[in-house]
């Protein structure tokens, strides 16, 4: 193998990155803010990926300009299903409302994967836009336009993000939430409103995730999993932290894929994650999902 | 001001108050002393609103706030004029002294003064003021209880609650605590104070409790408290 | 034991015996199999996840290894069924000693998120591995009988049920409900926690390798990786909390309602079924966490 195809094997898993990167700050905020481990991130992906799918093939929308929608509407879904479900899992505390926040979200990705098959349908859908076909080569290195517009936008939305929590002063209340929440209360913190703010935020990025993913991707209704497990290898990887130390480590899976689907073929990118993934856990199973260090 | 009578506090199964009832006046310096587990801290959370009550009652300005089947939340005691420094400080440790000042002045009307209240925390505190970009949690324990206490005036309190505010200090830093626990109760506001440093509490306090398993076993003014042979041999060390 | 009730499990005892005669109909006889298949698959989950309180997200890795291995030995070795059966679960019980040892550091939910992903790089793995479909060999396929099936699911399910029975009246039993309830405050009184996890786990992956034993018995025909698919892990569960976590009726309960409730809507509404079982699974973790079995107790003694 070339150095050339190395290269290009390895942009592709820069941008694939990017988007496990985005999936994985979408859990991780929500981790490290309510301690809940919402394995239904995944199927949330999934409905911004057919919200952005009808609304090109419905009304001929631009798949970059329908993000514009799916966001909006998959931060309503995250107001809803915090006042639905989640609510209701706030006044459980430590181990049993991280496992009891893991069994109904796993309910919930059930009902979500098959309401979306009986709607529709399991087959897969994909955006292609009349540009979709048109790249930038750089010295023998292809770049989609997609992708460098979907990168352009991520990068955006996640510094948007990172101002947004440092300096706002809602952002240091989620922040300070996270940190020790009675004491916030006695701040003068609503932790309830300010937990169904961060559960519609990080259903806002699963939104922006899902519809870049249909762009690149596609979508089928029980893809949500995929998505799911990839942004958990990398919450794992990275810890809680910071929002770049994750967008970092969902780069890095991608890379580590894209190198190994070279090395030892396309099926091993299944498993090079997952084994990243369980040697991790096993090693450091107490600081798991800690602040970083 | 504030009216607690007969509280019961449960965790579960395990009564942590039994039967409490005492009351603040506007104006005063009420002191609570007792063992450890003796309830005083899950008193205070109760009435700040961290802890729901099983039995008795608590009126805030002639008001219930707290009853079996009524809970008020801490936020919303805070826009009230309640404001709790917890026991061990609980800071955001991770954030800069501004950043934890500013989250104090969080409900709307103290966001409203948060520049003017600042300058007063800083004049009360001027170790603040030099170290107001320093992340919390990389400061002495004076320094932190400093932090605790001025976070707790960006709320502007009418009703400051202090749960062992000198515990684990040096004896000059737990002077200048008491120093400004006084004062701040001198420009008026009413301090309700739970205290393993009985001899100091009781010598600043309006009044005083004897809290013993959940239940009041004593009360009268500081000075009185100070002189009860009892009190004394209990919670003096013996011999002054 | 009431004489009433000798008369009516010695009448439930013929029914069931007596069932692919009285049903006549393939299709009912396969439900009652689908049925009594469950039992054992929720069951053989239970073990570990209810009695011993250690969700696993991956119990589709032992279902998986077992069906795999049970059919090599008695489609291509010629091994007899009930023989293949239970080497096809020791293999299972092997591989989760090998895993559990490291796995079992985990704890809660860790240990949960470890076992899914587990469980998916076993899925995985072995589709990419044996992408064939495997069909039995002709001379199996021509002695089909699914009464056959369904006799050794119901031997199958009354030694699962026995075997849980006789399980929860022994000491060990106390020591798995003290490692579920609080692992630390069992190891404080005496109980060591990673022997009883493992125990549990032996005995779950064991019983849940017979049971992809059987769903592999019952298979004319299947792709290796479907019996590693996660639905195996997601219907244990589902069938176990709604019917009663941790109980030895709750998941025949939960079997008997999942297997109603699929076949009621599968003509008007194809995953309806599954929209219904996510939302009662959600209420009952949130609500009621005892499942049917609880409710219905509480039920009867409202009345």
């Amino acid at each position: 193998m070339n150095f050339e195809t190395l290269l290009q094997t390895l942009v592709f898993g820069f941008f694939v990155g990017s988007l496990y990167g985005v999936a994985a700050i979408g859990l991780s905020l929500v981790f490290g803010v309510m301690k809940i481990l919402n394995v239904a991130h995944g199927e949330l992906m999934m409905l911004a990926g057919y919200v952005s799918y009808f609304v090109f093939s419905l009304f001929g929308i631009d798949p970059f300009v329908s993000i514009l929608i799916s966001i909006p509407v998959l931060f309503c879904v995250g107001l809803l299903l915090d006042r639905l479900v989640y609510r209701r899992i706030h006044l459980l505390t430590g181990e049993a409302k991280i496992k009891n926040s893991l069994l109904v979200s796993f309910g919930l990705s059930l009902i979500l994967q098959a309401l979306a098959i009986q709607f529709f349908t399991a087959d897969e859908r994909a955006i292609q836009a009349s540009y979709s076909g048109y790249s930038l080569t750089l010295g023998g290195i292809i770049l989609p336009y997609t992708r460098l517009i979907s990168l352009f936008i991520i990068f955006g939305v996640i510094s948007l993000l990172h101002w947004f929590l440092q300096r706002t002063i809602t952002g240091k209340a989620i922040r300070a939430a996270a940190e020790d929440a009675e004491a916030a209360n006695l701040a003068g913190i609503n932790i309830q409103r300010f937990y169904m703010l961060t559960l519609a935020l990080s259903a806002a990025l699963s939104g922006l995730a899902g519809s870049l993913v249909i762009i690149g991707y596609g979508i089928t209704p029980t893809v949500g999993v995929v998505w799911l497990l990839r942004g958990l290898i990398v919450v794992v990887l990275a810890g809680t932290g910071s929002i770049f130390g994750t967008f970092s480590a969902g780069i890095l899976l991608g890379l580590v894929e894209a190198i190994s689907s070279t090395l030892f073929g396309a099926a091993s990118r299944e498993i090079v994650g997952l084994v990243m993934f369980l040697v991790v856990l096993v090693l450091r199973p107490q600081g798991l999902f800690g602040k970083k260090g | 001001m504030l009216e607690v009578k007969n509280l019961g506090v449960a965790y579960g199964d395990v009564r942590a108050v039994w039967d409490i009832s005492f009351h603040v006046n506007v104006g005063e310096i009420v002191v609570l002393i007792g063992p450890n587990g003796a309830g005083k801290t899950s008193t205070l959370r109760s009435i700040a609103g961290l802890q729901p009550i099983v039995a008795g009652q608590v009126d805030y300005l002639n008001k219930p706030i707290h009853q079996p089947k009524l809970f008020t939340h801490a936020h919303e005691l805070v826009s009230q004029g309640i404001v709790l420094v917890h026991e061990g400080r609980r800071l955001f440790g991770s954030m800069s002294v501004s950043e934890n000042l500013e989250l104090g002045a969080f409900s709307p009307q103290a966001r409203k003064v948060k520049n003017r209240t600042l300058t007063q925390v800083f004049e009360m505190f001027p170790r603040l003021a030099e170290r107001k970009d320093q992340r919390a949690n990389t400061m002495s324990g004076g320094e932190q209880q400093m932090l605790a206490i001025g976070r707790a005036m960006m709320g502007l309190p009418k009703l400051l609650i202090l749960d062992e505010p000198s515990l684990g200090l040096a004896p000059l830093v737990v002077k200048l605590i008491f120093d400004v626990i006084r004062e701040l109760n001198q420009q008026g506001m009413t301090i309700l104070l739970v205290e393993q440093n009985a001899k100091r509490a009781l010598a600043l306090a309006s009044r005083a409790y004897v809290i013993e398993q959940g239940r009041i076993a004593g009360t009268g003014t500081g000075a009185a408290l100070l002189n009860d042979p009892n009190v004394q041999h209990s919670y003096l060390g013996g011999v002054l | 034991m009431n004489k009433y009730r000798m008369i009516l499990v010695v009448l439930l005892a013929a029914v069931l015996a007596l069932l692919p005669m009285l049903l006549r109909r393939d299709d009912l006889i396969n439900l009652a199999f689908m049925v009594l298949l469950y039992i054992c698959l929720g069951q053989s989950w239970n073990m570990l996840s209810g009695f011993a309180g250690q969700t696993n997200l991956g119990h589709s890795a032992f279902f998986g290894i077992g069906a795999l291995v049970t059919r090599w030995l008695w489609a291509t070795l010629e091994l007899p069924v009930m023989l293949a059966m239970i080497l096809g679960g020791l293999a299972a019980a092997a591989f989760a000693m090998v895993i559990g040892v490291p796995t079992f550091r985990l704890r809660g939910a860790y240990f949960a998120i470890g076992m899914l992903a587990l469980g998916e790089m076993m899925h995985a793995v072995i589709a990419q591995v044996l992408p064939f479909n495997d069909t039995l060999p002709v001379q199996l396929i021509a002695g089909y009988s699914l009464a056959m099936r369904y006799y050794v699911a119901l031997i199958l399910t009354i030694i699962i049920l026995g075997f849980s029975t006789w399980l929860l009246r022994k000491p060990i039993s106390l020591g798995l409900f003290a490692v579920r309830e609080d692992e630390d405050a069992a190891r404080a009184s005496g109980v060591n926690p990673l022997y009883h996890k493992l125990f549990a786990l032996a005995l779950s992956s064991f019983f849940g390798g017979v049971t992809g034993g059987l769903y592999a018995y019952h298979q004319v025909s299947y792709y290796p990786q479907s019996v590693f698919g996660g639905n195996w892990t997601l219907d244990a569960l589902l069938i176990t909390y709604i019917g009663g976590l941790g109980t030895v009726i709750g998941p025949v309960v939960g079997s008997l309602f999942f297997v109603a409730l699929r076949e009621l809507f599968s003509s008007i509404f194809a995953s309806f079924n599954l929209v219904v079982f996510g939302a009662l699974f959600i209420v009952i973790v949130l609500a009621f966490p005892g499942g049917l079995v609880e409710l219905l107790r509480k039920f009867q003694r409202g009345r």
